[in-house]
């Protein structure tokens, strides 16, 4: 008796399930478009909760191509996004080096950091319009503010799990402090500390979506709002979708990045690497 | 002696807090900040005493986002879980929503609001909406790894003692899962109060985020930073209930739990 409950993932090769998987995703379109179609008295009504999949092909090639409205809320969004992301990772990667560096400090900063997450962060919105005004600034502050809980949380998880026979060998070798910080601590803990990147990021979008929601000339958080005003809805989904593809784009982006950034993950890019080190300090394998 | 070492910590604690709010005040008076920047501490304390005590305003936006906010977040656990069990038990589904598991995780839940405000008007139903949107992710997520989580061991042991699959699945696989499913709860529950809130700013009449949005456009700042803290406190009360629900019911996460558990259970049986 077995419980096959769990993973007896037999590795299904991919050219026998993409078939599966876009015939799927064809049926789901086309009951969608169907529903759309005939499931609605009201063709009005049918528009506004279920636009048709075509129409949402139409209204994205609309303003990606041919109006070409996306691309400036586009990078709007991104840079406000992006600037608050790397703010947020400055400022909680330094804040958890600290912290694991100095006990006094990890100990008085621990109140303010459970107060931190347990409010929602993202409420600040309206308070930093009111300070930074209706900009730029307000929006990549808010992004900043809730993106930098990730990076400080898994930074400083990462650093203070540390390997105890690594310490001592490096200790016995005699490794100064600041080496025993780079090499061992921090590399040990990059894997977590780049899901925090990740996290970072997500999260920034989410603050500087919700600060366009607030407030804000352009942005893809504007542009939605307002295709949902005009009761275009088609165009709202189009708008939706390229945030989902291009939020995409930059998390395959930052895999890749992690991919050759941790290289001792992936056992033959560790030998990639370590055969050209070896040949730069010159010696033969 | 314990107490008194907890005491202790809990007075430095104490101390560095009214130090930071002192030192906070004291430049406010000597006119170092801005009153529509950062207003002073007291005026945010009186603001609170007047928002809870003297017009008690606050608890009935209080109770509106709250209600919100368990609702939206029951939504979103039955959902989650849902999925997450079924997706467990059947390969092939979580082979096809795989894909759409990750488009979904890498669009901000939150950019949907105004198809969401459009969709179901202007009252509770589009925040709980929301709250259920942005919270169904964690628990899914956390629900299915913890229950793809295999101890061997456990497993053959389960095997020889002939235990049926019905037995299986409630002593060693669920309990197994426990941990991590509270994990994705501890996240659902203060992602429902993000959603919650956001919905609010949106579109609302009442509740603790638009009554902040109010205060915040018409420059009154400490009234808008008492919203803030009240909402700081709402986030710390839904933390600490998951918090001490998950202590109670993962009970042998650690040592102290367990031995306390096992000592009545064993009163029990002899």
């Amino acid at each position: 008796m077995s419980y096959s409950t769990t993973d007896q993932a037999k590795h299904v090769s991919v050219f026998r399930t993409l078939p599966v998987h876009l015939a799927i995703f064809a049926g789901l379109i086309l009951l969608w478009e169907f529903v759309n179609l005939y499931g609605f008295e009201d063709r009005i009504q049918a528009d506004m909760i279920a636009p048709r999949p075509t129409h949402i092909g139409l209204a994205m090639i609309d303003i990606f191509f041919i109006d070409k409205t996306v691309w400036h809320h586009l990078g709007s969004t991104f840079q406000k996004a992006l600037l608050g992301a790397s703010i947020g990772t400055v400022i909680g990667m330094g804040l958890a080096i600290s912290a694991t560096l100095s006990e006094t400090f990890r100990k008085y900063i621990k109140p303010w950091i459970i107060l931190m997450e347990a409010t929602p962060r993202i409420a600040v919105g309206p308070i930093f319009v009111a300070l930074l005004g209706f900009g730029l600034w307000s929006a990549v502050a808010l992004a900043a503010l809730v993106a930098f809980f990730g990076p400080f949380v898994n930074t400083f998880q990462g650093l203070m799990e540390i390997d105890e026979e690594s310490e001592e060998m490096f200790r016995s070798l005699g490794a100064s402090k600041f080496q025993t910080f780079w090499k061992l601590r921090f590399a040990s803990a990059l894997q977590l500390i780049s899901a925090g990147w990740k996290l970072a990021t997500a999260s920034a979008f989410g603050g500087a979506l919700v600060s366009e929601f607030i407030q804000a000339s352009e942005g893809m958080g504007v542009l939605i709002a307002q295709y949902v005003i005009m009761i275009t809805m088609d165009y709202a989904f189009a708008a939706l979708l390229s945030v989902t593809i291009f939020g995409y784009i930059l998390f395959k982006i930052m895999e890749y990045m992690d991919y050759h950034l941790i290289f001792w993950q992936n056992d033959l890019l560790m030998l990639k690497v370590s055969e050209k080190r070896r040949k730069k300090m010159g010696v033969s394998s | 002696m314990k107490s008194l070492n907890l005491l202790i910590s809990f007075a430095k604690y104490a101390l560095s807090f009214v130090i930071a709010i002192g030192l906070w005040e004291a430049y406010a008076r000597f006119g170092g900040l801005n009153e529509l920047f950062l207003p002073r501490p007291s005026k945010i304390g009186a603001k609170l005493y007047n928002m809870f005590f003297e017009t008690g305003m606050i608890y009935w936006h209080f109770y509106v986002t709250m209600a919100q906010m368990a609702i939206g977040f029951t939504y979103g656990i039955i959902i989650g879980n849902t999925l997450a069990v079924l997706a467990a038990f059947n390969e092939s589904f979580r082979r096809y929503i795989a894909p759409y598991a990750v488009v979904f995780n890498v669009t901000p839940g939150i950019a949907v609001l105004p198809l969401i405000i459009a969709w179901f008007g202007f009252g509770w139903e589009s925040k709980i909406a929301l709250a259920t949107l942005v919270c169904f992710f964690p628990p899914f997520i956390n629900t299915l790894t913890g229950l793809l989580k295999k101890d061997d061991a456990a497993v053959e042991l389960f095997q020889t003692l002939g235990a049926s699959k019905y037995q299986f699945f409630w002593k060693q696989q669920l309990p197994n899962a426990l941990p991590e499913i509270f994990a994705g709860l501890k996240l659902a529950i203060t992602t429902a109060l993000l959603g919650t809130i956001v919905a609010q700013f949106g579109s609302a009449t009442e509740g603790v985020g638009i009554l902040m949005q109010r205060f915040a456009f018409s420059l009154d700042m400490a009234g808008s930073f008492a919203s803030l803290v009240t909402m700081a406190l709402m986030g710390l009360m839904v933390f600490t209930i998951a918090e001490v629900m998950d202590r109670r019911i993962v009970f042998w996460r650690d040592a102290k739990g367990l031995e306390r558990v096992s000592k009545k259970r064993s009163k029990k049986i002899a």
